[in-house]
């Protein structure tokens, strides 16, 4: 009975707001009054029964499948620190990583309830899954006004100046925090960033071993980064993208629903094995460096594997046909090796391969199209 | 004989098929021929309000060519001639009376076999049974002056809940095989007939037919994809259909000499107390098909099945092309957190609810759109429904920008709505892909 009379007093809202003079925040009212009770339409035409997905569903299993690099992301951040004991480590870590998302999702809603309210329409789900990407790809100890500049320009440059959602070409997370990159490099790269400690200097993996003089592996060693540390999310890094078996399971996650491409997770990683495997080939007698690091440390060093599984995968700025998303995710892998081995100022390659990769996308789906007509018109030849 | 074994599509597990069982209908009380069953179609009236008529009496013709009848499948009194926004003239209602039926010529099998093209013409389009030939492209009624590259004919039940071709003919082999004769008679090319692995028993002894086997879930029985398979459209050709109980029909006409008007219906859906089959008449009142399964009308009743049929009424009239009712639970109302809900009996095509555990528990699904319209995002799936090669989204989105050339290139002449009607049940866009394509097929036909 509560519900029915909660649903009423909705009902009431959604034409009081509406109308009223607060009828700007009606797109995030409608975000929040679907959230509460489905939108209860029915279908007037065939399909007269509609499949039981939404995108609330859709994007809330992504969400689903970050939180185990947010818990695992949280407890590094504080273990990075010296905190010691498993819950105060997490503690920590969440205190550090709650105001970035807070900022991200209050800026970010801000605009998206300005557009919406412009194009009529409500607060679509996409964002919230911007939300949580952008935080865990960057440093604990990011400025919070960075946060919400970043943020703002991913959302007004990197979407809605396309049409919003599906339109947009660019992902908008990583628009985000390659706008950060290139405007504020010394809060988001360097060695000082990364632990949530003032004034602690210490490099990620990815640092250490493209500034490795001899074998990376060694490099690696010696400054204490163990094969399982990496594996397990415990070194130095953005906060979501440390720990490759939490993000593993998130992919287990997006796979089994069927959410996340696993033709491009699976090309991303083929491509950046196979050319880090060439890489290696030919420039095995390179004494040191990134030349010198065996593929399977690149696929758990920096983002890559974050952005294979969270980031690449996003099916808007994504390559949209099945062939093409071959394609896509290859170009990504093998881009990300080149930036990591050839440009030795920018040993993280994977936001800039996946920028590359989804600018590439539409070029790449053109041609399976052109592929597809060409199929139609050979027909019967 | 072909044999295909498709792989997408998708079969959803629905509660309320049809016992094997035929029934006779409760009695008759009134039918109506409906223009809006014929896309496109603008009626010039022969009859009117209080007229009488015999079964077999034209109600209606073709304005553009006259020479395409409709006529009545019952007889009685001309009860209204309904129409609707702009005077466009959506049925015509027959109160039903006695069983007086106009007389036609009757031919035995030589007597067909010995017709010209012409004369085949001539008979079919006098029999009033021109209309039951649909023609793609563009899924509408055959133009008489063309010469179709081939005739196809579905066996294959598919649908959701689909009635069954065998239940559907029971006992009527000889008036089919007499039905394939005449439509011999209309095409250089071939008749396909595509049978499914249930219903080749029933058409094993046909002739005059390349058989073809089609298995694997639905739309493999639609027309649109078996033509894909067997014999694509290219440019400027067109190909002939119809269901085998609309060649039936024709068998019956020319037997018998009259219109057929009897026509048997599967009433199928969760909603109904009992569900079989039951023999009719053509264009039958709704709530007369279901006055003993169905009591009163608070849920969804469609003419047609759940992914392409025409909501109806009790006041309703079964369309044209349907041979069934389906009747399924109106949506009740808004969920709370249905989003987040485990979803043990969420009806979806998506790995992404309790119920994929058990994929062949058979379910009742609301009329509930489950969700709002969305920009397209999901990718990648639409293909996994669609067993043709035809991309489902840029095909769309060359229609909705309304590139006739990138529509022609991306294959709107090889599907109609209902091929597309999957991907607008699995969208979690909401997007309405059978109304695209809908729109697109009417921007071709402007075009000329």
């Amino acid at each position: 009975m509560e519900m029915k009379a909660l649903q009423k007093l909705l009902a009431t809202l959604d034409v009081k707001i509406k109308e009223g003079p607060f009828k700007i925040v009606h797109p995030m009212f409608g975000a929040i009054n679907t959230m509460l009770f489905t939108p209860g339409h029915a279908t007037t035409t065939g399909p007269h029964i509609r499949d039981s997905i939404d995108m609330k569903r859709f994007m809330g299993i992504v969400i689903f499948a970050l939180v185990p690099s947010i818990l695992v992301g949280s407890y590094n951040v504080g273990a990075q620190a010296g905190v010691e004991g498993l819950f105060a480590a997490f503690l920590f870590g969440f205190i550090k990583l709650l105001p970035i998302i807070v900022v991200t999702y209050a800026v970010g809603l801000g605009w998206e309830m300005i557009f919406g309210h412009i194009n009529g329409h409500d607060i679509h789900e996409g964002f919230l899954v911007t939300g949580i990407l952008l935080p865990l790809t960057l440093p604990p100890t990011i400025p919070l006004w960075q946060v919400a500049v970043a943020v703002s320009f991913g959302t007004v440059i990197g979407k809605e100046v396309f049409g919003g959602t599906g339109m947009n070409l660019l992902n908008p997370a990583l628009t985000a925090r390659a706008f950060l990159f290139f405007t504020y490099p010394g809060n988001i790269s360097g060695d000082s960033v990364w632990v949530a400690l003032d004034g602690f200097t210490g490099a990620t993996p990815l640092a250490a071993a493209a500034a490795s003089t001899g074998p990376a592996v060694d490099a690696l060693n010696s400054a204490g980064f163990s094969m399982s540390d990496m594996f397990f999310g415990f070194v130095p890094g953005s906060i979501g993208e440390t720990s490759t078996i939490a993000i593993l399971i998130g992919a287990a996650i997006l796979l089994i629903t069927g959410v996340g491409s696993w033709r491009i997770m699976l090309a991303t990683v083929i491509g950046a094995y196979g050319m880090a495997l060439i890489v290696q080939f030919f420039g095995g007698d390179v004494a040191g460096g990134m030349r010198s690091l065996p593929p399977h440390y690149h696929l758990m060093l920096g983002g890559f594997m974050f952005g294979a599984v969270f980031m690449a995968t996003d099916p808007v700025s994504a390559a949209g046909t099945n062939a093409g998303k071959w394609v896509y995710g290859i170009l990504i892998g093998v881009m990300v090796i080149l930036i990591r081995v050839f440009n030795p100022a920018y040993p993280e390659g994977m936001m800039l391969a996946i920028l590359f990769g989804n600018v590439f996308a539409p070029l790449i789906d053109h041609f399976v199209v052109q592929a597809n007509i060409k199929r139609r018109l050979n027909y019967g030849k | 004989m072909g044999v295909f074994k498709l792989k997408k599509g998708y079969d959803i597990p629905l509660q309320g098929s049809a016992e094997r069982r035929l029934e006779n209908a409760p009695k008759t009380t009134a039918v109506a021929v409906q223009p809006i069953d014929f896309r496109g179609l603008r009626p010039a009236m022969k009859v009117e309000a209080g007229d009488k008529v015999s079964r077999g009496s034209i109600l209606f013709v073709d304005k553009q060519k006259p020479e395409i009848l409709f006529r009545s499948p019952a007889a009685g009194t001309v009860r209204e001639v309904v129409r609707g926004e702009r005077r466009v003239i959506q049925r015509v209602i027959i109160d039903v009376a006695g069983d007086s039926a106009e007389k036609f010529h009757s031919y035995t099998a030589d007597q067909v076999k010995a017709l010209s093209t012409t004369q085949a013409k001539e008979v079919l389009l006098n029999s009033g049974l021109w209309p039951v030939i649909r023609q793609r492209p563009f899924s509408r009624i055959a133009d008489v002056e063309a010469s179709p590259k081939a005739i196809m004919i579905s066996a294959v039940d598919s649908a959701p809940l689909q009635a069954e071709s065998d239940m559907l003919l029971d006992g009527q082999e000889k008036k089919f095989q007499l039905g394939i004769q005449l439509l011999s008679k209309l095409t250089g090319g071939k008749i396909h007939l595509s049978v499914s692995a249930k219903t080749k028993a029933f058409f094993a002894n046909i002739s005059g037919v390349e058989l073809h086997e089609f298995s694997g879930p639905h739309p493999a029985g639609n027309i649109g994809v078996q033509i894909h398979h067997i014999d694509r459209i290219q440019t400027s050709e067109k190909v002939w259909y119809l269901s085998p109980r609309h060649v039936a029909q024709l068998g019956s006409f020319l037997s018998t000499g009259e219109y057929p008007g009897s026509k048997t219906y599967a009433l199928t859906g969760s909603e109904l107390e009992k569900r079989y089959y039951v023999t009719g008449t053509e264009g039958a009142l709704v709530s007369d098909l279901l006055s003993t399964t169905l009591q009163n009308y608070t849920q969804r009743v469609i003419s047609g099945n759940v992914l392409t049929g025409i909501k109806s009424s009790s006041l309703g009239f079964v369309g044209f092309y349907d041979d069934m009712i389906t009747v399924v639970p109106e949506l009740e109302g808004r969920r709370f957190f249905g989003w987040v809900r485990l979803g043990l009996n969420a009806n979806s095509f998506w790995p992404m609810f309790l119920s994929r555990l058990t994929p062949k528990k058979k379910l009742a699904p609301t009329t509930d759109m489950n969700g709002e319209e969305r920009a397209f995002v999901s990718t990648g799936e639409y293909e996994k429904v669609l067993p043709m090669d035809v991309l489902p989204v840029h095909l769309c989105k060359a229609i909705l920008v309304e590139d006739i050339e990138l529509m022609e290139q991306l294959g709107i002449y090889e599907v109609a709505a209902e091929d597309l009607a999957l991907c607008s049940y699995i969208c979690p866009s909401k997007i309405e892909f059978g109304d695209i394509i809908q729109k697109g097929i009417e921007a071709m036909e402007k075009e000329g």
